[in-house]
């Protein structure tokens, strides 16, 4: 194998592990906007508790890794609780522009009091197999980083599960493709409302908690994973969570190829162009099948 | 008619508010107009003509920067900057208008969101055209000269504060007189039912466009005066923060009303200064607030007043 | 919550435009104004400094100064030029503050110190590095003055201790887009390639950036002696511990704002042999250091100071001694004594026996040195002397 095609692998490698964390966050915000219609801005703020939360069950607790994620869980089905009852539930009715000022205060917010509670010092979190490395083929990973695409597709796989065989997740598709119908047919609004900012908060706690170990932790590390997961959500099609699997990875992978052959400074523009270029051409969004929904 | 008595007052302490306040005051009092001027042309895309924009910071920063390039490249002063700066934001204005014609709600929201951060990275990565995070330098606004005779000399806090009412106030003039006009009751028959509007064979095309481009070019007006009032010009303050602070402003005040964001301005503009003392505290003050305000009063607080009085 | 009312309720009278109660009357504290980022992304950095402000503050201030007690008055500017204007003009204004302390981002530095000449109120720098803002003096009349030397004389030690005391020809250079990191990777360009180095490639990201392994991925293939990094230390810090992950070994040298033991910590294994540019050492020759150093551990629960806030230490140590020198609460006053300079106030930044002593720009240029790590420990590689 050439040096060149191995260099190449090595880089689609890495964009799949940055992939794959944009995967988990987006699924959340993508289900949170499809079934409730709320646009929330304070995603990338669960990423960021989810990997404080982590950090101190294991650094200051020293909790093992496994009690670690049951904290994290915790922590996130608190958070989706209280993110239900501030940006949906007494906002129904109002158009989606209310839920962003409120989810950009809530963003604000959380961001200072993460400030106030962990300081501003980066925080990262330590285990024991951090540094083993992974060889597959030519592609080099270590430990931390291979870990991260296994674990997203395991809980892509579960929820993809509950979505479609738990009495839960057929009342959210339910919801999805057609609320007032569902009410009809007996699924509890305020329910499904709360299952689904648990859910994404899981995710996108459970994302921070794995990424924690390999980038640095702070109290804005939230702006820009929620940026990028609205650009994956936009590729993706509003509301489609396959489509924001397949965008997720590829926004990873096209990134680190960006950075890598055109220029590291690039990066971040080509994401955001991409956005612009794709919802002028093609609104649904790359995978979304194009259907106007009221 | 006390509402005209109530804008003639306003407007005269407004003028007489140098010979009372301090720089520091009239400082505020100056970003709070800058701001004003920002949530007033917000509100004619978003309250009046229905479509929503996070990119409200762009256009000031691209403003701002036509300010500063111009200086920099062709040694211009204020008076050519200001139709120069409202010019070019317009322009960009047009360009985001585009996708407007396609897009709708949260599709567009997000178009902006994108516009605006693509602006912010080309402001602080094109180095060599803006500066980038070095920034540009812009001069005093100077001597203002009419036919050659020497009218006002332009440098220090006061006398800009002025010159920022004056043009601020014509700009809201501008707005207000939209709003007034045919234009502005077809923004609101767009806002309403667009399907509709097109129906009775008005041009909603065209009417959306005017109102991207508005609003833009008073944004630029904006960026012209902050950059001769900061005397330069850096990208931290065109951030999607500042277009998101700017859509709290029109929301909180209540949009589709013009007093409203301009009211929105003048509180969400002077609530940092009031919680300075409270440090620590001050931004989670500030977005719990504007979560309050939010699910509270969805319909802003000059909305709700104006339905309780009909 | 009395102090909090009672300050709120003073800044509306302020603003409302209704006459205050003189606040600077003798007997009435001196208030001494501190203008730092401690909310939004600066916040890491502005929170360090201030420690070492607020140190120099309590030390400065037991007995007072000329006889009467003083008071240090803090502003958040959120690392935005506009609000940093607001709050300068609150200083000088509402608290009457004879000199400023800051502040940490050069534009805003730049922002206010405009304001604050006009009002003839002297600044001394909390970590503004940029030339831009002290060639903004008139030469020979500085009103901004900062305790050591500019990002461009950092470039060029930085340059020169990469090829001559490290050894190493092929350099390869990642900085952030920020005024900080691309003027140092300018230097580092020019004085490598003017020293008998070369320069191989050159990148930037955005401070923030998470995921460098596509870049040192990249860089791994280019095989270079040295990678420089002009950035934040949180950046710093996760570019050598990724460097590891993608298996680039190589010599890291970085810019000075990576000289603390946080970045050590965060990067463990990986930050044995990183270089870093560095104005000062806890334990390094300078005596004055030293003893902060030792006085900080002992005040901030043993926990070594970095450079941050040795900074921090070195400009509200310089603002109070200028107070006391000048004989009165008045700016003028303060700028003709920085101007002058203050050979006995020594400093804790740069070699033994740097003291408070500006040039014509309001610049003090010591000698950068480089520390490295060695065993999870930092010290010069070649101390710097005796000035």
């Amino acid at each position: 194998m050439s040096p060149e095609l191995e260099l190449f692998l090595q880089y689609v490698a890495n964009g799949i592990v940055a992939g794959s964390v944009y995967v988990l966050v987006a699924i959340g915000l993508t289900l949170i906007f499809g079934i409730l219609g709320v646009v929330n801005f304070a995603h990338g703020e669960f990423y960021m508790l989810g990997a404080y939360a982590g950090i101190v069950a294991v650094s200051t607790f020293g909790l093992s890794i496994w009690w670690a994620l049951a904290v994290v869980l915790a922590v996130a089905a608190v958070l989706g609780v209280i993110t239900e009852l501030v940006l949906h539930r007494p906002l129904r009715g109002h158009d989606a522009v209310n839920s962003i000022i409120s989810s950009f205060g809530l963003a604000v917010a959380l961001q200072n009091a993460a400030l106030l509670v962990f300081g501003p010092q980066p925080k990262l979190l330590r285990t024991d197999w951090s540094n083993v490395p992974v060889e597959i083929g030519p592609v080099f990973l270590p430990m931390q980083r291979a870990v991260i695409p296994v674990a997203t597709a395991a809980v892509v796989i579960c929820f993809h599960l509950v979505l479609r065989y738990t009495w839960t997740g057929r009342s959210l598709r339910a919801m999805a493709q057609h609320a007032g119908l569902a009410r009809l047919c007996g699924v509890g609004v305020e329910r499904v409302a709360i299952v689904t900012f648990i859910i994404a908060s899981v995710l996108a706690c459970v994302a921070g908690m794995l990424m924690s170990g390999v980038f640095l932790v702070h109290p804005v590390v939230g702006n820009m994973i929620g940026l990028k997961a609205f650009t994956v959500v936009i590729l993706g099609g509003m509301g489609n969570v396959h489509g924001a699997v397949a965008a997720g990875l590829l926004l990873g992978v096209a990134e680190a190829l960006t950075a890598a052959y055109l220029g590291n400074g690039l990066r971040d523009v080509v994401g955001f162009a991409l956005v612009i270029v794709v919802l002028l051409l093609r609104p649904q969004g790359l995978f979304g099948r194009s259907v106007e929904r009221s | 008619m006390i509402q005209r008595a109530l804008t003639i007052v306003l407007i005269a302490s407004l003028a007489a508010a140098p010979l009372m306040l301090g720089g520091y005051g009239l400082q505020v009092l100056v970003m709070i107009l800058l701001f004003a001027v920002l949530a007033a042309g917000l509100d004619l895309v978003t309250g009046y003509c229905g479509q929503f924009s996070f990119a409200q910071g762009a256009f000031w920063g691209i403003g701002a920067y036509t300010a500063a390039i111009l200086h920099r490249d062709f040694d211009t002063g204020f008076w050519l900057n200001l139709p120069a700066g409202a010019l070019v934001a317009g322009f960009a204005g047009l360009l985001l208008g585009i996708p407007s014609l396609r897009l709708r709600s949260h599709f567009l929201a997000i178009t902006t969101i994108a516009f605006q951060t693509l602006v912010f990275l080309g402001l602080s990565q094109w180095t060599s055209f803006t500066g980038g995070q070095y920034g540009l330098s812009v001069p005093v606004v100077g001597s203002v000269s009419v036919l050659g005779y020497e009218v006002a000399e332009i440098s220090d806090i006061r006398s800009f504060y002025w010159l920022a009412l004056a043009v601020t106030l014509l700009c809201l003039f501008i707005a207000w007189r939209l709003t007034q006009s045919r234009l502005g009751r077809e923004w609101i028959a767009i806002r309403d039912d667009e399907t509709l509007a097109r129906a009775l064979g008005l041009d909603a095309t065209r009417g959306k466009l005017i109102a991207f481009v508005v609003s833009a070019a008073l944004a630029g007006v904006a960026g012209v005066l902050v950059a001769h009032h900061i005397r330069g010009v850096s990208p931290d303050d065109f951030t999607i923060a500042t277009s998101a602070a700017v859509v709290a402003m029109v929301i909180v005040g209540g949009r589709g009303t013009l007093v409203g964001p301009i009211l929105g301005a003048a509180v969400l503009t002077a609530l940092p200064e009031l919680l300075r003392g409270a440090a620590d505290f001050k931004l989670i003050i500030y977005g719990m607030l504007m979560i309050v305000m939010v699910t509270l009063m969805p319909e802003g607080v000059v909305g709700r007043l104006a339905r309780r009085r009909a | 919550m009395t102090k909090l009312t009672r300050r709120g309720a003073l800044t509306l009278l302020g603003a409302s435009g209704l006459p205050l109660p003189a606040l600077a009357q003798s007997g009435d504290p001196i208030n001494i104004g501190v203008m730092l980022p401690l909310s939004g992304g600066s916040a890491i950095a502005g929170r360090e400094v201030i420690q070492g402000v607020q140190l120099a503050f309590e030390e400065g201030s037991k007995d007072g100064a000329l006889g009467r007690k003083l008071e240090m008055i803090t502003e958040d500017d959120e690392g935005s030029p506009t609000k940093g204007v607001t709050a300068v003009r609150k200083l000088i204004e509402r608290d009457r503050v004879p000199v400023v302390v800051g502040t940490y981002v050069s534009g805003v530095a730049l922002a206010a110190t405009r304001i604050a000449r006009e009002q003839n109120i002297p600044m001394v720098s909390a970590g503004s590095t940029a030339v831009t803002v002290t060639d903004d003096n008139t030469p020979g009349n500085p009103w901004f003055f900062r305790g050591f030397p500019g990002s461009d004389l950092q470039g060029q030690f930085s340059g020169e201790d990469i090829v001559r005391t490290l050894q190493k020809r092929r350099v390869a250079i990642i900085h952030d887009n920020s005024n900080y990191g691309t003027t140092l990777a300018d230097q580092i360009n020019r004085v490598v390639t003017e020293s008998g180095g070369t320069v191989i490639s050159r990148e930037s990201y955005n401070a923030g950036e998470q995921d460098f392994s596509p870049l040192l991925t990249r860089l791994r293939s280019q095989r270079p002696d040295a990678v420089y990094i002009g950035g934040l230390v949180s950046d710093g810090a996760n570019i050598v511990r990724q460097a590891a992950d993608v298996g680039l070994r190589t010599q890291f040298v970085g810019s000075g704002s990576m000289m603390t033991d946080s970045f050590i910590t965060l990067t463990g294994a990986a930050s044995e042999g990183f270089a870093v540019s560095s104005m000062f050492e806890p334990e390094g020759p300078n005596p004055v250091g030293n003893e902060f150093a030792a006085r900080f551990r002992a005040r901030f629960g043993g926990v070594n100071p970095s450079v941050h806030q040795a900074l921090g230490f070195d400009a509200m140590t310089i603002a109070l001694a200028a107070l006391k020198r000048a004989g009165k609460p008045d700016g003028t006053a303060i700028q003709a004594v920085l101007k002058q300079g203050m050979p006995d106030v020594k400093l804790v930044l740069g070699p033994p026996g740097t003291v408070a002593v500006f040039d014509a720009k309001g610049s003090i240029n010591f000698r950068i040195g480089m520390a490295q790590v060695r065993n999870g420990k930092r010290a010069f590689v070649d101390p710097p002397r005796q000035q």
